[in-house]
C-alpha cells in the first residue's frame, strides 16, 4: 500500500509538471509580441517596458518559465494586465472561487440524489421497461447542453421565480443564507441534471458488472436474501467504481461551471476566465487554467488512493 | 504450403468481412441505434441542402410592420410580407435559415475535427498499443496523459484565448475561426480516441491472426495497417459517433461562450447567446429553436453510439439476473 501510494504521488507530479509547461507556453503561442498583445490596442512605451521586464522577456524561455513557476509556487500568480488592471491575480481569484466551488458541489450534490437511485433501480431491473426508460432518459439529459437546460429553466420557472428575484446574478453566503440558496438552485440543478445522466450511466452499468460476480452468485447459492445481497453486495461494490468516475469528471464539472456561470451570469472563476478570454488578459487565463488543472490532479490523485484502500477484494478478504 | 496460404488469407478475408457485417446486422435490430441513425440522417440532409431548404438568406434583415417590433414570434409575417415560419431574431432575421445554415457549420466542423482526430489519435494509440511497455509507448501514453488532465472545455477556451478570437495570422498564413477551432478540438479528443485505439490494439495484438501474420514475416507496419486497423474499425465507429456528439456539444459550448463563429454568421450557439437577453420578455422561440437543434444533434449522435455498442458487446445487454 505504501509503496502504491508513493508510486501514485510520484506519477502526478510530472504530469503536473508538464502541464504547468504547457500553461505557461500559452502566452508564447499566441501570435505577435506577447507584452503588446497583453497591453491591447493602448500602448505605453513605459508600460511595455516594464512589463517585458517584470516577465523577464529578454530571459532564454527555459528561465522564463522557472521564474514563472517560481512565482506560482510562492504563491505569486502574477498580475492582471486587463481584467482588473494592476490587481494581483490571486486576489481575483480567491474573491471567486466560493462561487464556482459551490455551484460545483450543489450540482454534485444534486446529481447524486438522481443518478444513484435511478442507476440502481435500472441495473436491478435491466431490460424491463422502466430500464429502458431511464436509460433513454439518461441519453437525453446527456444530449441536452447544460446551458440550453439552464435557459429552459430560466423560461420555465425564471421568468416567473427570478423576477422576484432579481434576474440571475449573485448574493453571497455572508449576506444570507436563503437568498445564496435560492440564487444558487437553478444553476445547480442546470449542471447537477446534465452530470446526473452521466452518473447514472456509471451506477448501472458498475451495477451490471457486479452483479455478473462469482461472489454474488455464491451468497444467492448460500440462500442469503436477496434484498440484503443488493444492499450488502452489489449497492456497496458497484459504488465503489463510481467513486473513481466522479473523481476522473471532476473536469466535466468545472468546465461545465464555465458555461453555468455564463447562462445565470454569476461571478465565479468561470466568468472571470472568460471576461480574461476577452480582454486578452494573459496572467488571468493561465492562473485560472493551472488551477482547474492542479484540482482536477489532485483529485485524481485522491480518488485513486481511496480506490485502493476501498478495493473490494481487499475488503473480502479481511471480512470472511 | 502454398495453398495454404491462400486458404489462410481467405479466411482471414472472411473474418474481417464477419466483423463488419456482424457490426450492421447487429446495428439495423438495435432500435435505438436505429432511431439515433435516422435523427443523424435528417441532420445531415439539412446540412448539405441548407440553401435549399431555407426559406431566407440567413443574414437577410427583414422589417418588422409598424407596432411590432423583433424578435417576431413563430407565424408571422415581415413588413415585405416574409413568413416567419419559427419566427425573427432581433434584427429580423429568419431564425429557421439561421439555424439550418448554423446546422450545416456546426456540423462541418464535428466531422473535420472527428475525422482529423480520429487519425491522429488512431495512428498514436495503435503504434502505443502495438509497442507496448516501449519508451515509444511510454511517451506518446505520458502526452495522453498530461492533455487528459485538462478539461477539454477549459483546454480549448485557454487555447483560443490564447490564439485571440476571429481570424488570426500565424507565421504569415491566416487562419480562420472555425480552423482554429477545429484544431483546438483535435488537440482535446485525438489523445482520448489514443486511449481507446491503444487498449483495443492491445487485445488485438495477442490474438492468434496477429502472430500467424508476424510468423509469415509480414512486416510491422503491414501488421498494423492491415491487420490492426481492420479489426478495431468497430470500436472506432462507436467511439467516433460518440465524439461527433461531445464535439457538437463543445463547440455550441464555445459559440455560446461568443469563442466560436462570430456573428453576423449563422451559428446556433451564438442564437442561444443572444437569445439570453429575450427571455424576460418572453421570446422563447428564440432560444428554443437553436437550443432543440443542438440537442437533437448531439442527441441523434449519441443513440446511435450507444446503440453500436450495445450491439458491439452483446456482454453488457446480456441479462444478468440475481
Amino acid at each position: 500500500m505504501g509503496t502504491y501510494i508513493l508510486k501514485r504521488v510520484l506519477l502526478a507530479i510530472p504530469t503536473l509538471f508538464f502541464a504547468s509547461i504547457l500553461v505557461f507556453l500559452l502566452v508564447h503561442i499566441a501570435p505577435g509580441d506577447p507584452v503588446r498583445v497583453m497591453l491591447g490596442p493602448v500602448q505605453d512605451p513605459a508600460l511595455v517596458e516594464k512589463l517585458q521586464q517584470k516577465l523577464g522577456l529578454d530571459l532564454p524561455l527555459h528561465q522564463q518559465y522557472l521564474i514563472w513557476a517560481g512565482n506560482v509556487i510562492k504563491g505569486d500568480l502574477g498580475i492582471s494586465t486587463s481584467v482588473q488592471r494592476g490587481a494581483p491575480v490571486g486576489e481575483l481569484i480567491s474573491q471567486r472561487y466560493g462561487v464556482t466551488l459551490e455551484l460545483a458541489l450543489f450540482a454534485l450534490l444534486i446529481a447524486l440524489l438522481i443518478a444513484v437511485p435511478t442507476g440502481i433501480l435500472s441495473a436491478l431491473r435491466q431490460n424491463k421497461p422502466s430500464d429502458h426508460i431511464s436509460r433513454v432518459f439518461a441519453l437525453v439529459g446527456i444530449s441536452i447542453p447544460n446551458f440550453f437546460v439552464g435557459i429552459l429553466l430560466i423560461l420555465l420557472f425564471g421568468v416567473v421565480l427570478l423576477k422576484s428575484w432579481g434576474s440571475g446574478g449573485f448574493v453571497p453566503f455572508s449576506e444570507g443564507v436563503g437568498s445564496n440558496l435560492q440564487r444558487m438552485f437553478l444553476p445547480a440543478i442546470a449542471l447537477g441534471t446534465s452530470y446526473s445522466a452521466v452518473v447514472m450511466r456509471m451506477m448501472r452499468s458498475s451495477m451490471l458488472d457486479v452483479m455478473g460476480k462469482d461472489y454474488v452468485r455464491t451468497a444467492r447459492a448460500m440462500g442469503v436474501k436477496k434484498s440484503s445481497v443488493v444492499r450488502r453486495d452489489i449497492v456497496r461494490n458497484a459504488l465503489i467504481p463510481v467513486v473513481t468516475v466522479i473523481g476522473n469528471s471532476i473536469g466535466y464539472l468545472l468546465g461545465g461551471s464555465v458555461v453555468t456561470e455564463m447562462v445565470f451570469r454569476l461571478p465565479g472563476i468561470g466568468s472571470l476566465v472568460m471576461n480574461a478570454v476577452f480582454r486578452r488578459d494573459f496572467p488571468v487565463i493561465q492562473a485560472v487554467v493551472l488551477i482547474i488543472v492542479a484540482v482536477r490532479i489532485v483529485v485524481n490523485l485522491v480518488v485513486d488512493l481511496l480506490y485502493a484502500k476501498l478495493d473490494p477484494r481487499i475488503q473480502y478478504t479481511s471480512t470472511e | 504450403m502454398n495453398r495454404d496460404n491462400g486458404k489462410a488469407a481467405v479466411q482471414e478475408r472472411e473474418r474481417h468481412r464477419g466483423v463488419i457485417l456482424e457490426f450492421w446486422r447487429n446495428f439495423r435490430s438495435n432500435a435505438l441505434s436505429l432511431t439515433g441513425g435516422i435523427i443523424v440522417a435528417i441532420f445531415v440532409v439539412m446540412a448539405l441542402l441548407a440553401p435549399l431548404l431555407s426559406p431566407a438568406d440567413p443574414v437577410k434583415q427583414f422589417k418588422v410592420s409598424s407596432g411590432m417590433h423583433n424578435p417576431l414570434p413563430p407565424l408571422t409575417s415581415s413588413a415585405e410580407g416574409h413568413f416567419f415560419l419559427l419566427g425573427s431574431d432581433k434584427y429580423g432575421r429568419d431564425i429557421l435559415s439561421r439555424a439550418l445554415f448554423g446546422t450545416r457549420a456546426m456540423l462541418r466542423l464535428a466531422v473535420g475535427a472527428v475525422a482529423l482526430s480520429l487519425f491522429i489519435g488512431m495512428i498514436m494509440g495503435a503504434v502505443a498499443g502495438y509497442n507496448r511497455g516501449s519508451w515509444l509507448d511510454e511517451v506518446i501514453m505520458r502526452i495522453v496523459d498530461i492533455m487528459l488532465s485538462f478539461p477539454a472545455l477549459v483546454l480549448a477556451i485557454a487555447l483560443l484565448g490564447a490564439l485571440g478570437i476571429g481570424e488570426t495570422k500565424i507565421a504569415g498564413v491566416t487562419v480562420s475561426n472555425t480552423f482554429k477551432i477545429m484544431i483546438v478540438i483535435v488537440i482535446a479528443y485525438a489523445p482520448r480516441f489514443a486511449r481507446v485505439m491503444r487498449s483495443v490494439t492491445l487485445q488485438e495484438v495477442s490474438e492468434d491472426y496477429v502472430a500467424a501474420a508476424r510468423v509469415m514475416g509480414a512486416s510491422d507496419t503491414r501488421i498494423i495497417v492491415k491487420e490492426i486497423i481492420i479489426n478495431t474499425i468497430p470500436p472506432v465507429i462507436v467511439q467516433g459517433t460518440l465524439m461527433m456528439a461531445e464535439t457538437v456539444l463543445i463547440s455550441a459550448s464555445l459559440s455560446f461562450l461568443g469563442l466560436g463563429l462570430q456573428p453576423p454568421a449563422p451559428s446556433l450557439g451564438v442564437m442561444l447567446n443572444e437569445a439570453r437577453d429575450y427571455l424576460f420578455q418572453g421570446s422563447w422561440w428564440y432560444a428554443v429553436v437553436p437550443g432543440v437543434f443542438i440537442s437533437l444533434a448531439i442527441l441523434g449522435f449519441n443513440f446511435l453510439g450507444d446503440g453500436l455498442r450495445d450491439s458491439l458487446d452483446p456482454r453488457q445487454a446480456r441479462r444478468v439476473k440475481i
